[in-house]
């Protein structure tokens, strides 16, 4: 055996030691491009950007007076949240994203304005939010979560999901929700934490419209599972454009120390 | 022009003229500004077409006749530019009327509510 076949070989041994963690066990569990359901478009989300419609109670969207939801928190996580209404209604709770600089997170990437693009591919599934430009990865290639000491609290966790013939499911966890008290579901103040979870059934109901039925389970904020459903309608435009969103880009309104929102003019000096 | 074909038409002005006339700023409350719009006419000096959101800044005379710089912030170009919005529509030196919200306190700023060109053209709820 020669030096050029040695080499060869032990090039080879150390591709090999190095592969199983990518390929190992996973091929059976894809599910081929032909099988998987055509989500390509452009969509935007029905409604306004109040997260859970079915259990508003006042009138209007989500910055205006008296607008609230009525997730079954537990008294602690109530009044943790009528703090922020009352804040919200005093114009003293910014939205954390005022600041440019931090991801919507899950479950608000879920409640954007602006449009999506839903990419489905056979090993992930991708959620591409032009609002903040933010992004979503869920894992359909057959990895497990990762386990509690692997998780760390992120904005938007981690997710693993498998299809049910046209239904992705998916779980997500690992998300960091209000714990450092920049990551909340909208403007009204409505916050899970650091120990949520969620289950989402996402499919197509028509042609024209996906919708996404999440349930949240928290045992810190919640007495029960919380279920929301939010839909998603298909752009009646061909070819649409999805562009960037640098919301850094013309910031002038940026909020001071009190949580006021500034109105800037054109030098930079606030007039609010 | 087939049936279908107008009613498909008809369909696509009447979705544009309702996104037209949703709020325009979803970033912060309005609060603070009158919800009764004001006209303000003058001179386009300036159209940032940039997110977060646009801002029309435009000289208007006072009451003295000294030009002041109006700041009128609208929506996000990626949501203005879907409905036919462009850079070019303020265009620098361009005389215009607008419906604005302005701001309580007298400051020169104010939001969007619509707009009136020379050529009697129209955007958004100027009437």
């Amino acid at each position: 055996m020669n030096k050029t076949t040695i080499a060869i070989l032990l090039g080879l041994s150390v591709s090999l030691a190095f592969s199983p963690s990518l390929s190992y066990g996973q091929a059976s569990t894809l599910t081929p491009f032909d099988k998987l359901p055509d989500w390509s478009g452009v969509w935007a989300m029905q409604g306004g950007t109040v997260f859970d419609r079915a259990t508003q109670t006042g009138t209007g969207g989500s910055v205006d007076i008296g607008v609230r939801e009525h997730p079954p928190y537990n008294a602690e996580w109530e009044a943790m949240y009528a703090a922020n209404l009352r804040l919200r209604d005093d114009n003293r709770f910014p939205d954390v994203q005022t600041n440019c600089g931090v991801p919507a997170g899950f479950p608000r990437i879920m409640n954007l304005p602006d449009v999506f693009e839903f990419v489905v591919r056979p090993e992930a599934f991708w959620i591409l939010a032009e609002n903040g430009g933010n992004v979503m990865r869920i894992y359909t290639d057959g990895r497990a979560l990762p386990g509690p000491e692997d998780r760390w609290g992120t904005y938007t966790g981690v997710s693993v999901g498998k299809w049910e013939g046209d239904t992705l499911v998916w779980r997500t966890v690992g998300l960091k929700g209000w714990r450092d008290k920049d990551n909340i579901l909208d403007r009204t103040g409505l916050i899970l934490s650091d120990a949520s979870e969620a289950t989402v059934r996402m499919r197509k109901i028509n042609d024209n419209t996906i919708e996404a039925v999440m349930t949240f389970e928290d045992s810190k904020a919640l007495t029960k599972p919380w279920t929301v459903t939010k839909q998603y309608r298909k752009s009646a435009v061909p070819q649409q454009f999805v562009y960037d969103y640098g919301c850094a880009e013309n910031q002038r309104n940026p909020v001071d120390a009190t949580g006021k929102t500034l109105f800037l003019d054109p030098t930079g000096k606030p007039v609010n | 022009m087939k049936i279908a074909h107008k009613v498909a038409l008809a369909a696509l002005l009447v979705t544009v003229t309702l996104l037209a006339i949703q709020p325009a700023i979803a970033h912060h409350s309005s609060a603070g500004f009158s919800d009764r719009p004001k006209e303000i006419s003058g001179t386009i000096k300036e159209f940032q077409f940039k997110n977060p959101h646009s801002w029309i800044q435009i000289m208007v005379a006072d009451a003295s006749g000294k030009e002041v710089e109006w700041s009128v912030e609208w929506g996000s170009p990626n949501q203005l530019g879907r409905q036919g919005i462009r850079p070019a529509t303020f265009a620098p030196g361009a005389k215009v009327s607008m419906k604005v919200n302005v701001m309580e306190n007298g400051a020169p700023i104010a939001l969007f509510v619509g707009a009136k060109f020379a050529d009697g053209k129209m955007l958004g709820r100027y009437e």
